[in-house]
């Protein structure tokens, strides 16, 4: 492999990277609030996918515009899937674990149901904007602007997150309610209020991902399969709960995923993610940055 | 057994006799319905075929189940005249592209919808468990779009397939390639491309093997991971390999991820010759249809055989009308494989699944009644049928062109199309 070679690799994994770990996060945070793996993960992004079409389709706004549009709606829609849905689960007396896993199975089923059945199964794709099909060439090294563009929500994503839990006090409200939930409580903060706004913020964040992917990757009521494999894989590696886990794991997962495809045949990239992933519970269960 | 499961079992035994007897005295009293079973992915990531497919596969039964003057096969009347007229039923199935879900289905069409034949099932790798099952059966299985040559291959009875299969795709590719050599342009090396299921891998053999034969340099050999995220260290390495000819065998996801990399990744392939599937459906071309111009895909079938047979667009227009899109590769052998299961248990005069089988066997259909480009449909003891001639189509201002073989074709092929 040539030097050249080798650069575009690390960059395309660099840049897809970025865009696991955003997908990652929201998934990490969730469940450092409140120990609930969020099964739908995948389903969530492939509705902002489709909020992103279904705006451009109507109102011809670039996707790059509505990039905040789709973190709004999916803060709406993570918000509302933890009032309608897990907030039940969670009374459950026995077995919890399970509940919430059916439970956000099953939202995850009737979201890909839903999807195919008023939006049928087929293939959509944004045509014209101003960043698809764009490419930057750096000596030979090609770097596609809508992965770039991803590349700086991500990491631009990341930094608000820093801020929001270190400088608010929501922030605060979010680490004390993860600590102990039962003694939030007793100091007036609704658990069920952060509860909620956490499941928003973390769909939110998803939502940036969905919409950066609408830009240059097909949108279909399964898409979110193709990605919530690797979100789960991601969130593992980096340790769950751990918000800048998911950031490193998410650029190890593109890079070594991208090395995989250049030095074995192609067919088996998914080895390479795989094997560190079995490395890392052999030597840290915990993931990379988990505190479990 | 207690006394009374014993007095129930004894009584459904004499019920059963005396339905059964009837019928068996007097063979007149045909059956008012045929009931054929329908197995593809209605949901799942190809859930776009399955629902394409229902489209074709209900034309094909408003051709059957009503009388209709075309020059067609099983068109004429309205449902099977030696069955006395009866109507034909289809049960659909989903698989979801699952091997595992496909077997569970067949037996269930098989057992509890007692299905007189199978047809399906676009993926390979699901026909393949599908028609195990019917094969175990004694039902008769009608491959009707999928088209990995192994499938062929396993000294199986009740297994017919009316298309051609990759081996007769790919000779014709290769034929293509010949042609063009000897008027002079430039073919040394192809790039394979094949994603990692049966259907990409027993494609990619083919052509690995007709391209040694024939002395063609494989300058890149890539076998991917199918619905994968991203594919551009995929390519990367066909950029770096630059053959004279890009060689895909993909389905729709990756077709289009493939195409969106390569731009992305500034790489414009000298030419473009697919196994259809992902290349010959219409979505492909929506998204990514200006970085496709001058693609060449193998077919089955090309609306430009309209002209020389009007009723396939009068059938393209039944189809349009419930589908709201054009007849293609997938559909087009879809609705065919229909009208001759139709035919055949319709020639067999019974629903029992080795005469079916027989009929199907028997079958011996001049092409012109079909809306192929085949010569004939005639099974060879291998269940294949060996007169299915494959098309080349080019993507040529937004639509596809036969340029291959020549006695069809309807114009030259551009090439290289990207100079």
């Amino acid at each position: 492999m040539t030097t050249q070679a080798l650069l575009q690799v690390l960059a395309s994994g660099l840049l897809m990277g970025l865009i696991y770990a955003l997908i990652a996060v929201g998934l990490s945070l969730i469940f450092g609030l409140m120990d609930v793996v969020n099964f739908a993960h995948g389903e969530f992004l492939m509705t902002a996918m489709y909020v992103v079409f279904g705006m451009f389709l109507f109102t011809a706004i670039d996707p790059v515009l509505l990039v905040p549009v789709a973190a709004a709606a999916l803060f709406v829609v993570g918000a509302a899937a933890y009032l309608g849905v897990v907030r039940f689960a969670m009374r459950a007396k026995a077995n919890q674990g399970m509940v919430q896993i059916f439970a956000t199975f099953g939202l995850a089923t009737l979201m890909q149901g839903a999807a195919q059945y008023f939006l049928t199964p087929d293939y959509r794709s944004i045509g014209n904007s101003w960043l698809g099909g764009k490419t930057l060439n750096l000596a030979g090294v090609f770097l596609p602007w809508p992965q770039i563009f991803g590349g700086l929500v991500s990491i631009a994503a990341f930094g608000g997150l820093y801020l929001l839990m270190s400088r608010t006090d929501f922030g605060k409200a979010l680490e004390a309610t993860r600590e102990d939930q039962g003694a939030v409580a007793l100091v007036g903060i609704d658990r069920n209020r952060v509860f909620a706004l956490g499941w928003g913020l973390g769909a939110a964040l998803v939502g940036l991902a969905g919409a950066v992917l609408a830009i240059f990757y097909y949108i279909h009521p399964q898409v979110g399969a193709t990605f919530g494999l690797i979100a789960y894989v991601t969130v593992a590696l980096g340790g769950f709960g751990s918000v800048f886990g998911a950031l490193a794991a998410g650029v190890i997962v593109g890079l070594v995923e991208a090395l995989t495809a250049a030095l074995l045949p192609p067919a088996m990239k998914s080895i390479g993610i795989y094997t560190l992933y079995l490395g890392i519970v052999f030597i840290r269960p915990s993931g990379l940055f988990g505190k479990l | 057994m207690n006394r009374r499961e014993l007095l129930l079992a004894g009584a459904s035994t004499v019920a059963a006799a005396a339905v059964a007897y009837p019928r068996n005295a007097a063979l007149a009293q045909a059956p008012k319905e045929v009931t054929i079973g329908v197995i593809y992915p209605m949901s799942g990531a190809s859930a776009q075929v399955g629902i394409d497919a229902r489209h074709a596969f209900e034309t094909a039964l408003d051709i059957i189940n009503n009388d209709h003057a075309l020059d067609l096969v099983a068109a004429k009347g309205a449902g099977l005249t030696a069955l006395g007229g009866a109507k034909v039923r289809l049960v659909f199935a989903d698989h979801q592209a699952d091997p595992q879900k496909g077997r569970a289905e067949a037996e269930r069409l098989i057992t509890q919808e007692k299905v007189s034949a199978i047809i399906g099932c676009y993926q390979s790798s699901v026909s393949a468990t599908v028609s195990a099952v019917t094969e175990r059966y004694g039902v008769p299985f009608l491959c009707a779009d999928s088209s990995s040559p192994s499938l062929q291959k396993r000294g199986m009875k009740f297994f017919f397939r009316p298309a051609a299969q990759d081996e007769m795709f790919s000779a014709a590719m290769f034929d293509f390639f010949d042609a063009q050599k000897k008027k002079g342009k430039k073919i040394d090396t192809v790039a394979l491309f094949f994603e990692d299921t049966i259907f990409g891998v027993d494609s990619s053999n083919t052509q690995r093997k007709l391209a040694n034969d024939r002395g063609y340099k494989i300058a890149a050999d890539i076998k991917y991971k199918t619905n994968s995220p991203s594919l551009t260290a995929e390519v990367q390495q066909l950029k770096s390999a630059d053959a004279d000819v890009l060689m895909p065998s993909s389905y729709t996801t990756d077709a289009m991820l493939l195409v969106k990399t390569t731009a992305e990744l500034g790489y414009k392939p000298k030419n473009l010759v697919a196994q259809a599937s992902g290349f010959s459906e219409q979505v492909t071309y929506d998204a990514v249809g200006d970085k496709l111009k001058g693609a060449i895909t193998r077919a089955s079938f090309s609306l430009d055989l309209a002209a020389k047979r009007p009723f396939i667009a009068k059938v393209n227009e039944m189809f349009k009308a419930r589908s709201n899109r054009d007849l293609n590769d997938n559909t087009s052998r879809q609705f065919m494989g229909m009208l001759l299961l139709a035919e055949a248990i319709d020639r067999a005069g019974s629903l029992e699944g080795p005469k079916v089988r027989d009929a199907i066997a028997a079958t011996d259909i001049p092409g012109t009644s079909t809306i192929m480009p085949w010569s004939r449909v005639k099974y060879g003891a291998d269940g294949q049928n060996a007169d299915a001639s494959p098309v080349l189509l080019q993507y040529v201002g937004n639509k596809f062109v036969t340029i291959f073989p020549s006695d069809v074709a309807i114009a030259d092929a551009i090439w290289p199309m990207n100079g």
